[in-house]
């Protein structure tokens, strides 16, 4: 780990570059680092954080091949001597919410993810000084505060000043001028460039499209025919265009909460009631976010390394645990029929209206003022004294079964995104 | 590294001055613990009222990690993280 005078000292990578300049903040190796912070006997060694699969890795694991998704039993078999956590997640949830709170120190608008943000540096010269320079005090706070590290790309738009940080991991800082960026991009593997998935990487290496550069030979018409809508934005990405804003609202994609079981189970009881459980959670974060979901979906892992996932959209969107309950054990009504154990259980919600946007169904309304009212209620309490103390019909049975901590029962490997 | 979950309630001997507080040892089963080295601190505003947590070592070398509520200031042992 890089210690404050190390930063200090280093050279100035790029020099200053001009227009819309976004800062991308990474942190280096999150849930591993943070494992290494808490307890120093683990500085140096390889750390695993996950539970069935590796959800973080320290760099000293990686040398031996790990990389976040990979099976545990893999990882143990490339790496006998690691150390595998489960993790904090809410211990995590805090580093996370520091390093942020640092950001918005040096930027009006920030957009936040798990273990990332995009901070818009446009104009802020005269308040903070050359965006590299403010991008150095910025690594510095952010180590002097939490202990850890992060890596800084800066560049004209967002996907490039990912792009730039990747080269310099971890602790590292680089930036871009919107002149270098046609060099910069032409090399680099299809993988590299945003919205470029593995089927969309398959489908263009099948092409002979293996560089950023090679995808310039394609039309936006063939793009689109190829990818649908999103496949438009390719022909600019890689050309080094991304007119993307940061956006400080924090809109998830989607609000995923799922866990495994602390053993596989066939027990309908238990399962109804994780389902229920997440299902609350996930719901109470959109109300929060004031958002409500369309679309839910509902996913199962088996004991056999097998999965299923099902979803399905609501006739008017809803941020209400009942409505959406009901819909989710549908789906699990439905997908739930092979006679093996499950290993984990989850929800994701997803497709969501903000309150602006609802068309609310016009003789319910006084009802639904009601139970939002009843809703937020329940979320003060869930705020106060974790979510585990008011919990309704089938996660009762978790009562017995969990151990319970100020937000709420203690799940195996609970989801951490937003 | 094994993880012992403890949630008990402690008496803890710290330092407050300059507005940070610090944990420097605490009393556990009728044993003193001295705090060797703070190794991280982070706060936790989910809830009603700020939790303060440390991870701490203490002379065994133990790994204890420690919380302060908020709101009633009084100290929790939340786990301690022995080797092996």
């Amino acid at each position: 780990m890089t210690n404050a005078e190390d930063i200090a000292t280093e050279p100035t990578p790029q020099p200053p570059i001009h227009g819309r300049l976004v800062l991308h903040v990474d942190i280096d190796a999150f849930f591993a680092a943070i494992e290494q912070l808490l307890d120093p006997r683990l500085a140096g060694r390889p750390v695993i954080v996950g539970a069935g699969v590796i959800a973080s890795c320290s760099y000293e694991a990686r040398t031996f091949g790990l990389r976040a998704g990979m099976a545990l039993s893999d990882a143990r078999r490339l790496c006998p001597n690691a150390v595998i956590l489960e993790g904090h997640a809410q211990t995590y949830r805090c580093f996370a919410a520091q390093i942020f709170a640092c950001c918005r120190e040096v930027s009006h608008a920030v957009e936040t993810y798990l273990d990332e943000a995009y901070c818009d540096l446009t104009g802020t010269e005269r308040l903070h000084g050359g965006p590299v320079e403010a991008a150095r005090r910025l690594k510095l706070r952010i180590l002097e505060t939490t202990g850890l590290t992060v890596t800084c790309g800066l560049g004209p738009n967002r996907m490039l000043a990912k792009l730039i940080g990747k080269t310099v991991k971890p602790d590292g800082l680089a930036a871009i001028g919107a002149a270098d960026a046609d060099a910069f991009l032409s090399p680099r593997p299809i993988e590299q460039l945003a919205g470029v998935g593995h089927a969309h990487a398959r489908t263009l290496r099948s092409m002979n499209i293996r560089t950023i550069g090679d995808l310039r030979a394609l039309s936006p018409e063939l793009l689109e025919a190829l990818f649908g809508a999103p496949g438009r934005l390719l022909h600019g990405r890689c050309r080094g265009h991304d007119t993307a804003a940061v956006n400080p609202r924090e809109v998830p994609q989607s609000i995923s909460r799922e866990t495994s079981f602390h053993r596989d189970t066939a027990d309908r009881d238990e399962i109804e009631g994780m389902l229920e459980y997440l299902v609350g959670r996930a719901c109470r974060t959109a109300r929060e976010l004031d958002i409500k979901p369309r679309t839910v979906a509902v996913r199962l892992r088996y004991g056999d390394g097998e999965g299923d996932e099902r979803a399905r959209s609501l006739q008017t969107p809803s941020d209400a645990d009942p409505v959406v309950l009901e819909l989710a054990h549908d789906l699990l009504r439905r997908l739930f029929t092979r006679r093996v154990a499950l290993h984990g259980v989850g929800v994701m919600l997803s497709s969501f209206a903000t309150r602006l946007g609802e068309q609310g169904a016009l003789f319910d309304e006084r009802e639904a003022g009601r139970r939002a009212a009843l809703f937020r209620a329940f979320d003060g309490v869930r705020g106060a004294y974790g979510h585990g103390a008011l919990v309704s019909g089938r996660a009762l049975h978790l009562k017995d079964r969990l151990e319970q901590d100020r937000h709420g029962f203690v799940l195996r490997t609970p989801s951490l995104t937003k | 590294m094994r993880l012992e979950r403890l949630d008990e309630a402690i008496a803890v001997r710290a330092d407050f001055q300059g507005g940070v507080v610090t944990p420097l040892a605490f009393r556990r089963h009728g044993r003193e613990h001295r705090i060797t080295r703070i190794n991280a601190r982070w706060l936790d505003r989910s809830g009603r009222h700020p939790h303060f947590y440390f991870s701490v070592t203490v002379e065994s070398g133990d790994v204890y990690q420690l919380r302060l509520q908020g709101a009633d200031l009084v100290w929790h042992a939340d786990s301690v993280s022995l080797e092996g």
